[in-house]
């Protein structure tokens, strides 16, 4: 039992230092695993904000004397590479770190699948900072949480907001059918804007991989009586989608979920052409009071630059809930950790919204922010409650 | 679906079609002249883009220029991989060669990972190419007109390089035999080279394109379009240069008509079309539309 070893003779470490040095030296650190897509893919554009994220709020818990009576908060960060057998693998690097509190993690519900799966195995709590889909507890198991509201919420808010507010009748939905996300996501809006009364003028899809659309496009020009396009897309399509939607000439509404916060929106149509764009996000990271005013000007501080979208202060949010659960459970072990979590009342100090599981659910309910799109400028349009 | 619905969706093939053209007949300069399935090409005109997007938005050439640099950056990584990697192994099994391709192309796309990181990049051009042009029927963009026209009009010259040309024909003679060819006073280092330097930097120029077309480039872009070019090698006749114009045309057209004239449920197997038409091609026709037999070579 090599790791049975290892970690005693950490603590028989841990207890001549205690005999030898200063107390403050002698804590054992709480090890925490963080695994991202950092350096591939359309993804690394919400992965890498939401690390920076998570390095932030350890940092900044460490730099005000740790948790538990002084002990440090020691990140692991494992980059997956766009590849979900890499986040397998880094999953597997994780769970064998010794005494290993909890793991943080995608933006991404089939990534989140893929490492989650093997915390549930080792009895270690794995939340994610940015995947959203509300059937991840269910197909994991009770390991398994969730910062971010589920997409059936979003999805929701949007089809609520494009019937009510925007006045849309008849749309247009495409969907990336190689993504858990975006196929549940195109459901969940389906469901909701035919339930209120709305008709789907006609449904596309597409792979990630494709990059030309014109075929769907010519689709959508021949389609009569359409008034806007729900575009159910990752990060890697989102700007070519809009640039090739508007290069025809087609000035819809184009609506979307959270996938669209990335900066690829915006640069790669550029501004003339990205613009009458909605999307769902996660409470806005702009705003001048609370928690959110003190998040912005920390990551200013440290990174020198604004958070880049809504996915830095759900990786924020995602330490900041691990680190308040081992205070209440007052353990950093991984069970307590599990029951501390499922127990998380009202965790108020989150940028996105209170934190609470509700009921036994483990994904939060929040508020939606709708952002709007004019001339490749994002905005703060409003925010969304959905009807249950 | 009306007449126009049809007809934009041609044009869009057709776009589509010149881009895999001018990609496949490099791959099928390379292997009629070596007999090398040449993995790397796809990541030659990912090389293109990237050459480009540094020429312009580095180096602030205008475009015109830009397509020049690209075309002779293009011609030179062919030249230098060709030279390192793969003239080493001549002689060798053809799965050797195979196998050192594949390597190239993983080689290079770490490389620009490395080096650039894998993030998704904006890839802008001159205000002017992205006028709309309007037929009254249909609607397309001087990109689309440029992209067609400038396929059109390199492989009209590289007909004629080949055919009428001295080193063009002894390109050919190497292509049929190289004993001869050697014999009959032709350096064939000197044409193998050639092969690559064209067939790359045409790869280059696709990559410009595609660049320009879609306005994002990544260091993993190539894989696709390379291999649908390799598809479309095959379709026209792995060799011929015609078969791999009029590949790259019917893999483009459809493609495109696939997505276009089915119920949308399908349009997400696009690819498994491709693929699955590879197969029939090579099952029907095993030398392709325009191909001949080109394992009897002495």
């Amino acid at each position: 039992m090599y790791f049975n070893w290892k970690s005693k003779f950490a603590a028989f470490a841990a207890s001549m230092a205690i005999a030898g040095a200063s107390p403050a030296v002698a804590q054992e650190p709480i090890n925490i695993a963080a695994l991202y897509n950092v350096s591939s893919g359309g993804l690394a554009s919400l992965d890498g904000p939401s690390l920076n994220g998570v390095k932030l709020k350890a940092k900044m818990i460490n730099d005000a004397g740790g948790l538990l009576d002084g002990r440090m908060i020691e990140l692991t960060a494992i980059d997956t590479k766009d590849d979900t057998r890499e986040a397998a693998t880094a999953a597997q690097r994780a769970v064998a770190i010794p005494a290993l509190a909890a793991g943080i993690g995608h933006s991404d519900t089939t990534f989140a699948l893929a490492s989650a799966a093997l915390f549930q195995t080792a009895g270690i709590p794995f939340v994610t900072s940015g995947a959203t889909s509300p059937d991840l507890p269910a197909m994991v198991g009770d390991e398994m949480f969730l910062v971010p509201f589920g997409d059936d919420v979003q999805a929701h808010a949007m089809a609520e907001y494009a019937y009510e507010t925007l006045g849309l009748r008849n749309v247009a939905v495409w969907t990336d059918n190689a993504m858990d996300y975006t196929t549940g996501l195109s459901k969940y809006f389906v469901e909701r804007f035919t339930a209120l009364g709305g008709t789907i003028a006609v449904q596309d899809v597409y792979m990630t991989a494709d990059q030309d659309f014109s075929a769907l496009v010519a689709r959508l020009q021949a389609t009569t009586g359409v008034d806007g396009v729900f575009a159910s897309s990752g990060p890697d399509t989102a700007g070519i989608i809009v640039k090739q939607i508007r290069e025809a000439g087609i000035s819809l509404p184009i609506m979307a979920g959270d996938g669209f916060d990335t900066d690829l929106l915006t640069s790669v149509p550029g501004p003339t052409l990205s613009t009458n764009v909605y999307f769902t996000t996660h409470a806005y990271v702009g705003l001048e009071t609370g928690p959110a005013e003190t998040f912005r000007k920390a990551y200013e501080a440290e990174y020198g630059i604004a958070p880049e979208n809504a996915f830095a202060a759900l990786g924020y949010d995602a330490m900041g809930l691990i680190a308040d659960a081992i205070t209440r459970a007052g353990s950093s072990d991984p069970k307590a950790v599990t029951e501390a979590l499922a127990a998380t009342a009202g965790y108020a100090d989150a940028v996105t919204g209170t934190i609470a599981y509700v009921d036994g659910s483990r994904v939060p309910s929040k508020p939606v922010a709708i952002m709007h799109v004019v001339d490749g400028a994002v905005s703060l349009d409003t925010t969304v409650t959905p009807k249950s | 679906m009306g007449s126009a619905y049809i007809l934009s969706q041609i044009v869009n093939g057709v776009i589509l079609g010149s881009m895999y053209a001018l990609i496949a007949i490099g791959f099928t300069m390379i292997y009629g002249i070596v007999r090398l399935i040449n993995f790397a090409h796809g990541d030659i005109f990912t090389m293109g883009a990237f050459t480009t997007l540094a020429s312009l938005a580095l180096i602030g050439l205008p475009f015109p220029v830009a397509l020049v640099v690209v075309v002779l950056t293009g011609a030179l990584f062919g030249v230098v991989i060709e030279r390192i990697a793969f003239r080493p192994m001549r002689g060798a099994p053809q799965v050797t060669g195979f196998i050192a391709s594949l390597a190239v192309a993983i080689i290079l796309e770490n490389l620009l990972v490395m080096t650039i990181s894998a993030q998704p990049r904006v890839f802008l051009v001159p205000e002017y190419l992205n006028r709309l042009v309007s037929t009254g029927v249909i609607t397309i963009r001087v990109i689309d007109l440029a992209i067609v026209a400038l396929a059109i009009v390199l492989m009209i010259a590289l007909v004629f390089f080949v055919h009428f040309t001295k080193v063009g024909i002894a390109m050919r003679a190497t292509a049929e035999n190289y004993d001869v060819a050697r014999l009959m006073g032709i350096n064939i280092d000197r044409m193998i080279m050639l092969a690559f330097a064209i067939g790359s930097g045409l790869a280059a120029v696709s990559g410009l394109m595609w660049g320009s077309k879609y306005g994002q480039i990544s260091p993993f872009m190539g894989l696709l379009p390379g291999l649908k070019a390799f598809v479309a090698a095959v379709i026209g006749g792995v060799g011929s240069i015609p078969g791999a114009v009029v590949g790259g045309y019917v893999l483009g057209l459809s493609e495109v008509l696939f997505v276009g004239l089915l119920p949308p449920e399908y349009s997400g197997y696009r690819n498994a079309f491709v693929f699955g038409a590879l197969i029939v091609v090579l099952l029907v026709m095993p030398n392709g539309l325009l191909g001949r037999n080109t394992e009897t070579r002495a």
